[in-house]
């Protein structure tokens, strides 16, 4: 150890920026997961990044569980009926982004015929192209919240060179202990999962991260790999758990990618120019899933939190489940709640109506009081400088804010508007509690809009 | 950009409820929905705390009348604080401690004789000229207190460079005094022999001006009580030490061309301004290598003023000079991007 780093931690990072919140994991860690199936289920036809989906359901039809109930025109990403019953409507109605959208609401009538998904034999040696179009049609998004279709990101282009495939169990948001659970319960399905998209993306190095406040996720991960012998399967893979750092935003795709192998993504560029392809565990588990099982994406897990929640939880739902749902099931609300949330506090969205529906890429519900969050008005920029100095990227958030505040958005370009990927170290870090991803956001957005009109 | 609020709507539940929780009031906004916690204000007041030791020492050895002159200073810069906010129609913003930290900071480069009025006068000319007009916190250009002092040589020259005192622990009556700095530029070598002469004991002068047993102005004359309150921003993380070290280390190169290099480094402000003012965030740049040159800059031309210019002392004069550098600081002087070279777009 070097004079330079005395006191600080000698694991793993990446090189600049980035924060450390109060982590509030506490209050779901130790929570086994638990399955809640409501008697309604809501579904956004969007639920994707690209073009959305279209109904293929009229009200009062049948469906059974992993029936496609809306598909994209062309090909693209399904959406299932994550229960069996009765379409009960197919009409506009909320949405935790897009304000509306098309809802196919189900009303649950389990039968004894249900499909229960079994292990089909042979899966380990379908053909990749095989392996890809399950994936596809079992509607596999990034469910660490991103959401981008999976079969999208393992399709690579003829010429990548990918050498290592990361999966990211960094779970760096606070509160969220989902797939910190999933690790733990699942870990077998998770170095499966892993093991097929190697697989799939033909790479024979496959590297785990996790932080280091999730060490024992990180231990049984290591035990699994060694019981399921991955060196011996075919093709072999040679797997490893890094323990990283605890700092947010280490789940993020760039800073993980630094963090494990320490390369660094070109600026605009991807993980895979650089040889990587990064999944998400749950992505890995839902993965297998479609191949093994022939099962679509019809549930996930997620954390339940907040100190406005009277018993938080970890559970497992049907993608569709109601917020005013989960909020009954786990008790109903616990003092002055003033924020809900989907995803986590970082960077989840605050949501207005309680028929919200959880979707594919919805990794927290949280129920935030008023001594949890923060809600004030912003004052003047002082140029302390905190917010470049937490910035991951390197940009410069303060001269962004400046700019918007005199409404010149298409100056901000140089400042690093278009490589900002939103992760909040900036407006958490503020003294003068700016709204610098916001500020962002919009700027992003003068930028778009500009573009169309140019075109 | 504020928090829209609105309340989520009720569905009807079936079954007889038993007495439904009322609705929350639920607020919208974009992430994140944590923050650290440190705002403005308190920044302001931990810097104003900061400064206490100092204005301690300065009552200990300078008497009651400093603490006069530093509550006249603070009065009259929020006041005028007060006022701008009133004339703008905005919220008063005196209560974030940063006018303080003005009238503060004001009061620490006056000589402990000024009378007392003056100060007063000096902290709204400085509060009105260098913030407010400019737009409040956050939009001035140069240091508010320096802008002050320098306003206050130009109005009251007299006063501004003749009443000094000794120092005397624990004596009711200071005696005026001259500083060192300043009869060294009116004297030259004779002078300064002179003044080593009267010192009893001339091992031990280092150690006066380090403790803060000279005649000088209210919070610059111990450096020791300065290094406490710096001391307790760099633990508290709220200042770095880039801005004040390559003001030192400036102000040191240009030692040699002083007369007597020792008091050179210890007398006149430059420790007060080096942690204090130059570090002041508005006006100083954001990133590491800005400020490095920021520093130095300020550190070559206080040696530049003080050894050729027609003042003693040049640290005041100095950091607003570099103050205006400060934009184009933060323009040649960028965070490295995360990417392969690193560069900024």
């Amino acid at each position: 150890m070097s004079l330079f780093s005395w006191g600080k931690s000698a694991l793993p990072t990446f090189s600049r920026g980035g924060i450390h919140p109060d982590e509030h994991k506490e209050l779901t860690e130790n929570l086994p997961i638990e399955d809640f199936v409501p008697t309604n289920v809501s579904l956004p036809v969007s639920q994707s990044l690209g073009p959305s989906a279209e109904p293929l359901v009229v009200k009062a039809a049948k469906v059974k569980r992993g029936d496609i109930i809306a598909t994209v025109p062309g090909g693209g990403v399904s959406l299932h009926a994550p229960v069996s019953g009765i379409i009960k409507s197919v009409q506009s109605g909320p949405h935790a982004s897009l304000v509306y959208d098309t809802i196919i609401t189900i009303q649950a009538k389990p039968a004894e015929d249900d499909p229960q998904f079994p292990e089909q034999a042979g899966w380990q040696a379908l053909p990749i192209a095989q392996m890809l179009e399950r994936i596809r049609d079992a509607g596999v998004v990034g469910l660490g919240g991103a959401a981008f279709p999976t079969y999208r990101k393992l399709t690579l282009p003829k010429d990548a060179k990918v050498d290592t495939l990361v999966i990211n169990g960094s779970e760096c948001e606070p509160y969220l202990t989902c797939d910190y659970r999933v690790m733990l319960e699942e870990s077998e399905k998770v170095v499966l999962g892993s093991w097929l998209i190697s697989k799939i993306i033909g790479v024979r190095n496959c590297v785990i991260g996790v932080e280091d406040n999730k060490q024992p996720a990180a231990e049984k991960m290591r035990q699994t790999i060694a019981e399921l012998g991955l060196e011996k399967m075919d093709p072999p893979v040679k797997m490893t758990v890094v323990v990283t750092q605890t700092r947010y935003p280490q789940g993020s795709e760039k800073q993980l990618v630094q963090s494990l192998t320490g390369r660094l993504v070109p600026k605009g560029g991807l993980p895979m120019n650089v040889g990587i392809v990064v999944q998400n565990v749950a992505t890995a588990i839902a993965c297998l899933d479609a191949i093994r099982n022939n099962k679509p994406v019809i549930e996930r897990v997620l954390t339940v939190s907040g100190l406005g929640i009277k018993t938080p939880k970890n559970l497992r739902v049907p993608i569709g489940t109601s917020v005013e749902d989960i909020l009954a099931h786990c008790g109903g609300y616990n003092g002055d709640v003033v924020k809900i949330l989907l995803g986590g506090p970082m960077m989840g969205r605050t949501i207005a109506d309680l028929d919200v529906a959880v979707t594919k890429g919805t990794s927290g519900l949280l129920f935030l009081t008023a001594a949890e969050t923060s809600i004030t008005h912003y004052q003047p920029c002082i140029s302390c400088g905190e917010c470049i100095d937490a910035c991951p990227m390197g940009l410069e958030p303060n001269r962004v804010s400046q700019y918007m505040e005199v409404g010149r958005p298409l100056e901000t370009e140089r400042y690093g508007v278009k490589e900002c990927f939103e992760c909040g170290c900036c407006s958490w870090s503020c003294p003068s509690h700016r709204p610098l991803v916001q500020f962002m956001q919009v700027a992003k957005a003068a930028y778009r809009r500009h573009e169309r009109k140019s075109k | 950009m504020s928090e829209a609020e609105v309340t989520p709507t009720q569905v009807p539940t079936p079954a007889p409820a038993p007495t439904p929780a009322p609705a929350p009031t639920l607020h919208l906004s974009s992430g994140p929905h944590i923050a650290s916690g440190r705002s403005t204000a308190q920044i302001m007041w931990m810097v104003n705390l900061s400064l206490l030791p100092a204005l301690l020492w300065a009552w200990a050895v300078f008497g009651w009348a400093v603490l006069a002159i530093t509550l006249s200073s603070i009065l009259g810069c929020v006041l005028a604080e007060y006022a701008v906010c009133r004339i703008a129609k905005s919220p008063s913003t005196i209560l974030d401690g940063s006018a303080v930290c003005s009238g503060l900071l004001l009061a620490y480069t006056l000589p402990p004789g000024i009378p007392v009025w003056m100060p007063f006068i000096g902290g709204m000319l400085a509060l009105v000229f260098t913030k407010g007009i400019f737009g409040g916190l956050g939009y001035n250009i140069f240091n508010v207190a320096l802008v002050g002092r320098a306003m206050m040589m130009a109005t009251f020259p007299v006063e501004m460079t003749t009443r000094w005192l000794t120092p005397a622990l624990g004596k009711a009556d200071a005696v005026s005094a001259a500083t060192f700095l300043g009869q060294i530029k009116l004297g030259g070598q004779e002078a300064l022999a002179k003044l080593l002469a009267a010192v009893p004991d001339g091992g031990q002068l280092w150690f006066d001006f380090f403790l803060g047993m000279r005649a000088g102005s209210i919070g610059e004359v111990s450096v020791l009580m300065i290094l406490l309150g710096a001391a307790f921003l760099l633990w508290k993380g709220i200042i770095k030490l880039y801005i004040p070290l390559s003001i030192l280390v400036g102000v040191a190169l240009m030692a040699p061309f002083s007369p007597a290099p020792m008091i050179y480094m210890l007398g006149g402000g430059i420790w007060l301004g080096a942690f204090f003012m130059a570090t002041d965030y508005v006006t100083s740049p954001t990133q590491p290598r800005g400020q490095i040159v920021f520093g130095l800059g300020i550190g070559l031309l206080t040696g530049i003023i003080r050894n050729w210019g027609g003042y003693p002392e040049g640290i005041c004069y100095a950091i607003m000079l570099m103050n205006i550098l400060t934009p184009a600081l933060n323009d040649w002087f960028r965070p490295k991007r995360l990417t392969a070279d690193g560069a900024p777009s």
